[in-house]
């Protein structure tokens, strides 16, 4: 009875629940994920991607990348580029991508937010492991009012601008390798 | 009507338990190529209005064996690599520290060779002390 009566209350409770406990979102792969990327040269071989140094979105954080999402976005983007011509899961690759996220700077207040990163990118070719390419590369990514009112929106657009102009920074530096 | 408010409470206590009032992180990597029981000398580059934390980096630094020196230039030639770190504070009745980054960095090419990062919100916060320590400790706990 006395639960029938303040249904709305208790409604209106839970929504708020559901609002706070949901205001955070990860960054998306697909939107991290460069689009129409070319790249200046196709190697031919296959390779294995790992990723670490990201993090889980916790609800009440702010958005973060993880390790399966940032992982998803560069492997989606080698197939993409043709970069090389597969990837490959598992020790089997001819070589291996390590892609670490050691920095990333995020705004807590502003109308335009622009986000800072910066990861290290290793390619190790398996047989021999014998070291290609040790690169840092730092990018940045912003995201304006007119993209998204929401403050925590325009963070996450931030930090996939900024992930997704590093992942075409660090692709573009494995294509002029000579393999 | 009691029983409604104490279940308001029940919900909001959820709410801030469950979404990270008191977010704990602590992470760290090293790069596969990176052999940091090969790095003897470092150099802490300490950033210029920080008092402190670059010595509580130092001294954890030489409790794992390695010679270390610190400053605001560059990089003496010679060092197996070089530390930076970036310290965020935030206030809570007190000031503390909210998130430390330390980076051990190849001192030629500034490439990240391992990184370590802490985040403490205000109820399960560390000194700086142990913020270090944690950092340290992971970088090392994750090398070869």
């Amino acid at each position: 009875m006395i639960v029938a009566a303040h249904r709305p209350y208790l409604l209106a409770a839970l929504a708020l629940t559901l609002i706070l406990g949901g205001c955070a979102s990860p960054a998306d792969r697909a939107a991290m994920t460069p689009q129409n990327l070319t790249v200046s040269k196709h190697h031919p071989y296959s390779l294995r991607v790992q990723t670490g140094g990201g993090a889980e979105t916790g609800a009440m954080d702010s958005s973060n990348v993880s390790d399966a999402d940032l992982k998803a976005a560069i492997e989606d983007a080698v197939v993409r580029s043709k970069l090389f011509t597969t990837i490959v899961q598992g020790s089997n690759g001819d070589y291996e991508l390590s892609v670490r996220l050691t920095s990333l700077s995020k705004p807590v207040f502003g109308g335009t937010f622009t986000v800072d990163m910066e990861t290290a990118w290793s390619l190790t070719k398996t047989s021999d492991r014998s070291v290609a390419l040790r690169k840092s590369v730092k990018t940045s990514g912003t995201a304006t009012m007119s993209d998204a009112f929401a403050g925590i929106t325009r963070l996450r657009m931030a930090v996939e601008a900024a992930t997704r102009n590093n992942i075409e920074q660090g692709l573009k530096a494995v294509a002029e390798l000579k393999l | 009507m009691k029983r409604l408010l104490k279940l308001a409470a029940l919900l909001g206590l959820v709410t801030v338990l469950t979404t990270g009032c008191a977010v704990n992180r602590a992470t760290a990597n090293v790069d596969p190529s990176a052999n940091l029981s090969s790095l003897k000398t470092m150099y802490v580059k300490r950033i210029a209005d920080d008092d402190n934390t670059y010595n509580l980096i130092a001294d954890k630094l030489r409790s794992k064996g390695v010679t270390v020196s610190t400053g605001t230039e560059a990089a003496p030639s010679g060092v197996d690599a070089v530390v930076t770190y970036i310290d965020k504070w935030m206030w809570d009745m007190t000031m503390y520290m909210l998130e430390l980054t330390i980076n051990i960095r190849d001192p030629k090419t500034d490439f990240p060779l391992a990184t370590g990062n802490s985040f403490h919100t205000s109820l399960t916060r560390l000194s700086p002390t142990e913020m270090v320590n944690e950092v340290v400790d992971n970088i090392y706990k994750g090398a070869k």
